[in-house]
């Protein structure tokens, strides 16, 4: 009876896995074909499936430009998150006076679209003299206010006992973030390795407003620019998306097991 | 972390394998892309069309297709190009009496690859 549920609830998931699978997989028919998207019977099944999309995708449009850019403002945006972000919640884990107002501030910050801040932060990136580089691409997403939480609730959960002992071996606060509580936090660094690898490698707004130069032009910006020229070809624009997709998929599915298990630290705690 | 622990780490392994392919990749690209195309016009009898006009047109963003070179098939109707650089390439064929043959559009799995066609090229064909 038992092992009867348990097959059935599989079966249920299982299909609505299926479900939710359907959009990627129309794209992923649609890019190895010229299908139109819009013809009616749809075709479950690709006609004649070929790769020449993708081919055409990598050489009408600077695509490695485009995606070594992308890989750059990635990597940057992924190392200032665990620094910066490792760093306010481990500060976040501390009693200090106006510690509540802080977090107030975090909390109420995340209610403010990106969109309503661009102007101010197009401004600092200019003054700051970033405007069309590298890091003026990664500069909004260096800290994310999200992932501060997920070190803090991470952090939160390593005993005290830990930090005192080390504190007792002499150790400063700085070290004792680097040393004793980062590797201890593994899901919570793969969770924002996931989040802010995503988030920057999907941005398109603020590289948009940021780039002046079509050579510092992301991948998303590209895509835009594709689907400008080439109006006519439904399967390399599918293509492309699928180019972009896959670095995100591949590092999610790496990590998936370590990024559930950070999003849900802390989430049972009474 | 032990090596052996880190050497068989999914982190390092899937990146490893996509590098690995990547170079692989880029070894037989490298290998085979000297922008060669070549291949035999023949009439609607089967008989090689000699002194048939061979049009080599490359697939670029804008444009679509745009003509990038000519050459004149020779007596057993074969013709060559040596410098394709384009992934997808159109081939129009005009016959030594003026009249064109259907264009046929090649899309190559990269720039520049090196393509011996295998049905060759018609021109003046047949109506029906």
């Amino acid at each position: 009876m038992r092992r009867r549920s348990h097959i059935l609830r599989h079966l249920v998931m299982a299909l609505v896995c299926a479900l939710m699978l359907i959009p990627f997989y129309w794209v992923a028919k649609t890019a190895v074909t010229n299908e139109n998207i819009y013809a009616y019977p749809p075709r479950i099944l690709p006609l004649k499936p070929h790769l020449y999309n993708f081919v055409d995708v990598w050489y009408l449009i600077p695509f490695a430009r485009y995606f070594a850019n992308s890989v750059i403002v990635s990597l940057i945006a992924v190392a200032g998150n665990i620094v910066f972000n490792a760093a306010a919640g481990y500060a976040l884990t501390k009693n200090f006076a106006g510690k509540r107002i802080v977090v107030l501030l975090f909390l109420s910050c995340m209610l403010i679209p990106f969109q309503a801040t661009i102007i101010p932060a197009y401004l600092v990136s200019a003054r700051l003299g970033v405007l069309n580089s590298y890091l003026g691409l990664a500069l909004p997403l260096l800290s994310t206010i999200v992932c501060i939480f997920v070190f803090k609730a991470a952090f939160e959960a390593i005993p005290a006992s830990l930090q005192q002992a080390a504190r007792i071996d002499g150790l400063g606060e700085l070290r004792i973030l680097f040393r004793i509580m980062l590797p201890l936090a593994k899901p919570a660094i793969a969770t924002n390795i996931i989040l802010s690898f995503i988030w920057s490698w999907n941005a398109f707004l603020w590289p948009l407003i940021i780039t002046r130069d079509v050579t510092m032009q992301t991948l998303p910006l590209g895509l835009a620019r594709f689907l400008a020229y080439v109006e006519d070809t439904t399967g390399a624009l599918y293509a492309f998306v699928c180019m972009v997709l896959l670095p995100g998929i591949i590092v999610f599915l790496m990590a998936q097991k370590e990024f559930i298990r950070g999003l849900t630290s802390g989430a049972t705690k009474g | 972390m032990s090596t052996r622990a880190i050497l068989t780490s999914r982190f390092f392994v899937v990146p490893a394998i996509a590098i690995a392919t990547l170079i692989a990749w880029n070894l037989y690209v490298a290998a085979h892309a000297h922008g060669e195309v070549s291949g035999k016009v023949v009439r609607a009898d089967g008989a090689p069309a000699r002194g048939a006009t061979v049009i080599l047109y490359e697939r670029n963003l804008t444009s679509h297709f745009l003509e990038k070179t000519r050459t004149t098939t020779d007596a057993a109707g074969e013709f060559r190009f040596k410098d394709n650089r384009s992934h997808q390439i159109r081939l129009d064929t005009i016959g030594p009496d003026g009249r064109q043959g259907q264009p046929r559009i090649l899309r190559l799995w990269f720039a520049a690859q090196d393509v011996d066609l295998r049905r060759p090229l018609v021109v003046s064909p047949s109506k029906n």
